[in-house]
């Protein structure tokens, strides 16, 4: 057999053998014992001496192509065989995706805190300091600086848990304006400040009573503040809240500390207005109560009232939460069960 | 009170419906809703029985023959007792709706056809108590001959629409249909007509039986009387009791409604009394002696405290001043000669007794709220006309005044520019003065300078601020645009604490925990349970409850009682805390200090069984962990340590803990005790709790940055054989003590105690790291400082190294 012919006859059983191949080990051997310094290419090439000098190179080429050949068909087979084991593996560790997750739990806020928390983001946006005042109040502060004196009739409106003759648990966060009007210094700006907290009235717990709750005071005093920014803070309050297309309105009312007195009316987040179970089918729901501060209320705390002017308004976290959350019953908020509430994860 | 539309219509025109009036009253003043009388009631009829027979089945009932206004009369059953021949009475017709879903059918009352049914009040929409005492169980009967098929329900009132206002307690002036006209026809811009009350002069006597005395004029500014002699007691007019039923108000006799039907026009109450059942020819109003005793209208016994003011003659009393009569000087069908009684009575002595006694009523809401002062005169000569009109009065006296106060109109002045300047408008002084015209004001204006002159009827007028009101609320909020306060700007925001205890919530959300919130107000014996710091106890005058009845000092007993109600309900892994105040009383102090607190429970599974995951209850160690990365959050610059306790009794004396900073407590944790467990049927639960505010104090570490370490670290374990008693804290504390300015950490990897141990004692395995910051470290060294460490173990702890 020709030298020629022998090259070819290995080219042609080696890529043989590649294509054959099952396994990578096979193909590395094949390597070696084809391609390697004692391979039968090299070999067969010590048999040059024998050829024609002119036919030399042609030889020489031939050689080289017959490695290469060689190489690329054990390469193309590695490559097959690889992605072939890839593929296997891939197909074992395949999955079941919807069995359960380990759980990495975040607990979940209160929701009344989150409603709260909510309701002062806003009002810090607007500049105004947050302020929580004491639980167990002066009945000084409590009901006479917010001109309620003893034997006034609003004091029926609200029975009251007193610790001594002159110490009550406060029945309202009203009772923090006087601390905060006699505490501010003017010339330093304006005075706005949010009271958020927990207050207490005889009242036994049903549904819609808990002898504990929570109220948001609000407060600015100012030289130049009127209604018209009393409406416009609460109209923003009420968007932020219940929605951008929300509308307010003002209806007279009656609180001692405050004159004129408004209760607040937001329009029906639930029917825009037409009429439904939540809004009575009224169109609207009340949810504050608000007004200009009395001037007498000001003026015991030695502020002009000829030259300053102050905006009230007090809400109820839990009426907001119950109406925009269909929470009918008040005492859920204190029972803790956690299925009430881990359903207000990240609500707000 | 609720303002019927037909009453009104006789001072202003009414020409919107009741729903249009209720809701704009309730947008420009007070608090509305529309009422409609007899809605869904049908075929009810005025009947004239021609005829009456027993029914031969019964011994009760009768067959009536009855004109109904038809050309043949019907046949009815009736069982009332006081179904007589010739009645004019209320038939309700074959297939008549009646209140509650109740419908008339003819049908046959034992084996007699019936054609439908006669009625009571009652049975037509009059709650039972307002119906007139002669036809309780029984029919009503009409007072006079009435249009037989006539609309039985429009004669009876019980057709009216009624606004119901809803006021609020400085609006007392709308108790009465006067004030309540002034106030609708404010909103409508209509002047209400109101008639003057005038007696027949010809029967005026300057001489009366009676005098009056007051003892203290401040508590009785006004109080008059007015001799009427010579009545006809008698039932009123049907127009007359139709207006007291729909006010709630029950009709007696025509002299004691008429005192009702004024208090109703005026919302002056007044009084009548039986003016010769008096002791004396004296009425005095005075505080009662205590002790003092007397029988109300309807038989029960008060008995009165020094503080009730009260209208007596002699030593018989006739009534607590405002607020309730006696039944010694009642008006009865008897009577002959009345004494009618107007005053005005200090609101809170009448509020009081109301209280006192549970006897709040039309009187007494109103003499609170207050009157008006300048009505009580008229009001009675409104009473005595009314009298004399129903009950043909021979004479009556002319006013015995007890006392008398001259009613002096408000002034109030204001300045139209500082009026829009808090209203944030710019009315102009003619747009203001016609909305004082509309309320009946007299307004003079000078230049900027508004003078109000207030009738006395709106006593709820002093200063300028009611003037915006009064302007604004006719001018129409929703006229109002919304601006926002233009002042200098303020930053807003939390205190520097609220902002500490934000981020300890955040850390306990983050480590799974949910956030609850408790009441403070705890049972005696709840807040005893972990009133650690023995702190005193701060206690409600009045509670309600015995459940709510102390301040509580820990955060701990309203987890519990989550705990358990979360548990027994099933959900027993449970994962809370609570961020709030307890309250600290120091001794001889009335006032507690408010204190933060922060504190967590958890119970059950901290991870449950799955399909890849055993389940693991929870322990020390775990709410340990919270705990710590809680304290990392702190930025206490403090050492923080865990010391054992067996002191707080309610926990597990062998798993519990203070936490100290620095030497300080700031809190423990622990197991529940088991007896306490069981007693609040808790599974095994771990609380903590820490003080806020004594962490917010600690919050001053500062933090120098360093580069994160170059050189490698070198790291060296150490086991070591040590009597059980030994806690791993004094090991640890010793190591760095000990082991040099590189050793940067010692953590517990073994503990092991048991069989393969020497009896008392335990194996403990630490890992210890070393650093340089600055160098690569060497062995010598390392040894070194590990040779150190192990000495000094040795040495304090007879440590035995393995």
């Amino acid at each position: 057999m020709s030298l020629n012919d022998k090259l070819k006859d290995l080219r042609k059983n080696g890529v043989n053998e590649a294509k054959r191949a099952e396994k990578l080990q096979e193909l590395n051997d094949l390597r070696v014992n084809l391609l390697g310094k004692k391979g039968p290419i090299t070999k067969a090439l010590r048999g040059m001496k024998g050829v024609p000098a002119e036919e030399r190179p042609e030889i020489g080429t031939l050689a080289n192509n017959v490695k290469k050949d060689i190489q690329l068909a054990i390469e193309e087979k590695m490559d097959e065989l690889n992605k072939q084991m890839i593929a296997k593996k891939l197909e074992e560790e395949t999955i079941d995706v919807t069995l359960p997750a380990q759980s990495r739990n975040i607990g979940t806020r209160h929701i009344l805190k989150q409603t709260i928390e909510d309701i002062e983001e806003f009002f810090i946006g607007l500049g105004y300091r947050v302020d929580a005042g004491h639980e167990v109040e002066e009945d000084h502060y409590n009901f006479e600086r917010l001109n309620i004196p003893k034997n006034h009739p609003a004091r029926d409106m609200q029975d009251t848990f007193y610790l001594t003759d002159e110490l009550l648990m406060r029945t309202q966060t009203s009772a923090q304006e006087g601390r905060d009007m006699e505490s501010h210094d003017f010339s330093k700006g304006p005075l706005k400040v949010i009271s958020p907290g927990v207050v207490y009235r005889r009242d036994d717990d049903d549904a819609t009573h808990s002898h504990q709750f929570h109220q948001i005071e609000g407060l600015v005093v100012d030289k130049n503040v009127s209604m018209a920014d009393l409406k416009g803070t609460l109209e923003a309050l009420c968007r932020h809240v219940f929605g951008p297309n929300r509308e307010i309105r003002f209806r007279p009312s009656y609180f001692p500390f405050t004159e004129p007195s408004v209760e607040v009316d937001v329009s029906c987040f639930n029917c825009n207005g037409e009429g439904c179970r939540i809004c009575k089918y009224t169109g609207w729901i009340e949810v504050l109560g608000a007004g200009l501060s009395h001037p007498n209320v000001l003026e015991m705390s030695g502020i002009d009232s000829t030259v300053y002017s102050g905006i009230a308004f007090g809400l109820g976290p839990e009426r907001f939460a119950m109406l925009k959350y269909g929470i009918t019953d008040i005492r859920d908020f204190y029972l803790n069960d956690v299925r009430f509430l881990e359903q207000f994860k990240g609500v707000n | 009170m609720k303002i019927s539309l037909s009453w009104l219509k006789e001072y202003i025109p009414v020409t919107h419906t009741v729903e249009e009036i209720a809701n704009k009253v309730s947008l420009t003043g007070i608090e509305s809703s529309p009422v409609k009388l007899g809605e869904g009631l049908d075929k009810l009829v005025v009947g004239h029985i021609t005829s009456i027979k027993p029914h031969p089945d019964s011994d009760h009932l009768n067959i009536c023959t009855v004109d109904v206004g038809e050309d043949e009369d019907i046949q009815i059953v009736c069982g009332a007792p006081n179904v007589a021949d010739g009645q004019y009475v209320i038939v309700a017709r074959h297939g008549a709706h009646l209140p509650e879903g109740n419908r008339i059918k003819r049908g046959k009352i034992r084996g007699v056809e019936s054609n439908g049914m006669i009625c009571g009040l009652d049975e037509i929409g009059v709650p039972e108590k307002y119906v007139p005492e002669a036809y309780h169980n029984g029919i009503y009967v009409f007072p006079e001959a009435e249009k037989t098929g006539a609309n039985a329900l429009e004669l009876l009132g019980l057709t009216d629409e009624m606004v119901d206002l809803d006021i609020t307690p400085n609006r007392a002036d709308t108790l009465g249909m006067n004030g309540a006209a002034w106030e609708i026809g404010a909103t409508y811009d209509e002047k209400p007509e109101i008639k003057k009350a005038t007696i027949d002069e010809s029967k005026v006597v300057k001489s009366s039986d009676v005098t009056a005395e007051v003892n203290d004029e401040k508590l009785v500014p006004d109080f008059l009387l007015r001799e009427l002699k010579g009545v006809t007691v008698g039932e009123s007019p049907l127009w007359m009791q139709r207006r007291l039923w729909n006010q709630n108000i029950q009709p007696v006799n025509n002299i004691i409604d008429s005192a009702n039907y004024v208090m109703i026009e005026y919302g002056q109450p007044i009084q009548a009394y039986d003016l010769d059942k008096l002791q004396e020819n004296k009425v005095v109003v005075r505080n009662a002696k205590s002790g003092e005793k007397f029988t109300l209208e309807d038989d029960t016994e008060k008995v009165l405290s020094h503080n009730d003011l009260i209208v007596a003659s002699g030593s018989q009393i006739l009534g607590i001043a405002g607020v309730a009569g006696s039944i010694n000087a009642r008006v009865t069908k008897d009577t002959k000669n009345v004494l009618l009684e107007s005053a005005v009575f200090d609101g809170a002595s009448v509020r009081k007794s109301a209280q006192r006694h549970d006897l709040r009523g039309d009187a007494s809401n109103r003499f609170e709220k207050g009157v008006d002062n300048g009505n009580v005169s008229e009001s009675l000569v409104r009473a005595s006309q009314l009298v004399d009109e129903l009950a043909k009065v021979e004479s009556i006296s002319e006013e015995i005044v007890g006392s008398k106060t001259e009613a002096k109109p408000t002034v109030i002045e204001g300045s139209i520019s500082h009026i829009n300047h808090l209203m944030g408008l710019s009315l102009s002084s003619d747009e203001i003065m016609n909305i004082f015209d509309r309320l009946g004001f007299e307004a003079d204006l000078n230049g900027d300078k508004v003078t109000v002159t207030i009738p006395t009827r709106r006593f709820d007028m002093s200063i300028e601020a009611d003037l915006i009101e009064e302007v604004i609320r006719i001018y129409g909020y929703e006229n109002l645009k919304g601006t926002l306060p233009a002042g200098m700007e303020t930053k807003g925001g939390y205190s520097a604490k609220r902002e500490f205890s934000n981020k300890l919530r955040n850390v306990l959300l983050g480590q799974g925990l949910d956030e609850v919130i408790n009441f403070a107000l705890l049972s005696k014996e709840e807040v005893n349970d972990f009133n650690i710091k023995d702190t005193n106890l701060t206690k409600l005058l009045h509670p309600m409850t015995e459940d709510h009845e102390y301040l509580r000092t820990s955060l701990i007993p309203g987890l519990i009682n989550n705990v358990a109600y979360n548990q027994a309900r099933n959900n027993d892994d449970i994962a809370i805390f609570e961020q709030s105040r307890i309250f600290d009383r120091s001794q001889g102090e009335d006032r507690p200090n408010e204190v933060e607190y922060i504190s967590g429970a958890i119970s059950g599974n901290v991870t449950n069984d799955s399909w890849n995951t055993t389940s693991k209850e929870v322990d020390f160690y775990d709410v340990k962990g919270i705990v710590e990365e809680l304290l990392s959050f702190t930025n206490a610059k403090a050492h923080f340590e865990y010391i054992a306790t067996n002191q707080i009794s309610n926990l597990h004396p062998g798993q519990s803990a203070f936490i100290t900073a620095d030497g300080q407590r700031v809190g423990y944790i622990g197991k529940l005790h088991p007896s306490y467990q069981s007693d609040h049927n808790v599974n095994d639960t771990f609380v903590f709790e820490l003080n806020v505010d004594e962490l917010f104090d600690l919050n001053k570490r500062r933090v120098q940055s360093q580069p994160a370490p170059k050189y490698p670290s070198v790291s060296r374990d150490l086991a070591i054989l040590v009597e059980k008693d030994i806690e791993s804290g004094q090991i640890v504390n010793d190591i760095f003590a000990n082991g040099g300015k590189y050793l940067i950490d010692a953590n517990i990897f073994d503990l092991y105690q048991g069989s393969h141990v020497k009896p008392g004692h335990k194996s403990l395995g630490y890992h210890l790291v070393f650093q340089n910051p600055n160098d690569t470290l060497t062995d010598e060294t390392v040894e070194k400082a590990f040779d150190v460490i192990k000495d000094s173990l040795v040495q304090k702890f007879n440590v035995e190294i393995r």
